[in-house]
């Protein structure tokens, strides 16, 4: 097939007029209160490494309902992301992997967003981040993003945190400033949260960052291009171990591979059964 | 009728919603005026989610 046509009815709006107005679209951004510690906490852990003055950030996946749009998952730029104290480039092949765990679990969920941290204080997206944002919101549902800013320039107020500001959110010397992009804007716009109580659905995850990022490129692969696999998260007497189901060709038949650290352990199932992998 | 070459988008909204039918039984919408591709039942699959968190690009 060497092109796909489409057909344009004379009456369809074109994407940006469908859109709409993006302020309108998305009015306020809901984190659970798991959601928020995680955020805290890993900022907090990265402004106390050796790699306090490299930028770092987290991909938001959640819900969005009418107006609203509600996180329920944060997951990490990662160790091996490209970063350095002006620019971050997430481990995109560990967040797609960490998503499609957590999308077997819940098919609702979808990306609504990222953070990313600025060494310095400057609490505001920068010219070349809405450069990229403006096309890449495009894909998301309703053509609108959440964009965060973490700075560690904060209310030092360490005993709780506080809303300074309706899209501002302090805790100790940290900071999140929110906002919002739509398809259609040439400008992001402070985003108003609030805080409700709630899991970070990538909690479970947690153990099995250094295995999943280790992993990362050839799992997403075997996921993106065998249908029916399936990851789970087995617990065993010494930790948590991955466990990637394959279905083999043969009916009822299924590869298992147990990943735990360095270690590697292939399992083949007939009828439920284990048998020797070869 | 207005005929023109598929975009990206719509590429990768069709091959995802082509994807979701196949495994997991999810409806193809048409238009029924003109019987145009609409989307899927679910409006953002988890193609496009993955699709979407590849994408990212990079942040000043």
């Amino acid at each position: 097939m060497k092109r796909i046509l489409v057909h344009q009815p004379a009456t369809r709006r074109s994407n940006a007029a469908a859109i709409g107005s993006s302020r309108a679209s998305l009015r306020q951004v809901v984190f659970t209160d798991e959601v928020s510690r995680t955020l805290f906490a890993e900022y907090r852990d990265h402004r106390l490494s050796e790699q306090s003055q490299v930028e770092t950030g987290w991909v938001l996946l959640g819900q969005r309902y009418g107006e609203e749009a509600i996180v329920l998952a944060v997951l990490p730029a990662g160790r091996n992301a490209d970063a350095g104290v002006g620019h971050v480039r997430f481990n995109a092949a560990l967040q797609a992997v960490a998503a499609r765990i957590l999308l077997q679990q819940d098919r609702r969920l979808t990306i609504v967003g990222i953070v990313h941290t600025h060494p310095g204080s400057l609490r505001h997206p920068s010219a070349q981040d809405l450069e990229g944002d403006m096309t890449w919101v495009k894909q998301l549902k309703g053509g609108a993003g959440i964009f965060g800013i973490g700075t560690a320039d904060g209310d030092s107020q360490g005993a709780y945190a506080t809303q300074p500001r309706s899209n501002v959110q302090c805790w100790g010397r940290l900071r999140f400033s929110w906002y919002a992009l739509g398809a259609t804007d040439h400008a992001y716009w402070p985003l108003p949260y609030r805080l409700t109580l709630g899991p970070d659905l990538a909690r479970p995850l947690h153990p099995l960052w250094p295995v999943l990022e280790s992993n990362a490129e050839w799992l997403d692969r075997v996921a993106s291009r065998q249908v029916g696999t399936r990851f789970e998260i087995i617990s065993g007497s010494d930790g948590k171990a991955l466990m990637v189901s394959l279905p083999l060709a043969d009916a009822d038949s299924a590869l298992r591979v147990i990943l735990k650290g360095e270690e590697v352990e292939y399992l083949r199932f007939h009828h439920g059964e284990p048998c020797e992998a070869d | 009728m207005d005929f023109r070459p598929i975009t990206d988008s719509e590429r990768r909204q069709l091959v995802g919603a082509l994807r979701g039918n196949a495994e997991s039984n999810q409806a193809i919408m048409m238009d029924r005026r003109d019987t145009s591709f609409v989307g899927s039942a679910n409006d953002v699959t988890d193609e496009e989610v993955i699709s979407a968190i590849k994408s990212v690009p990079c942040h000043y």
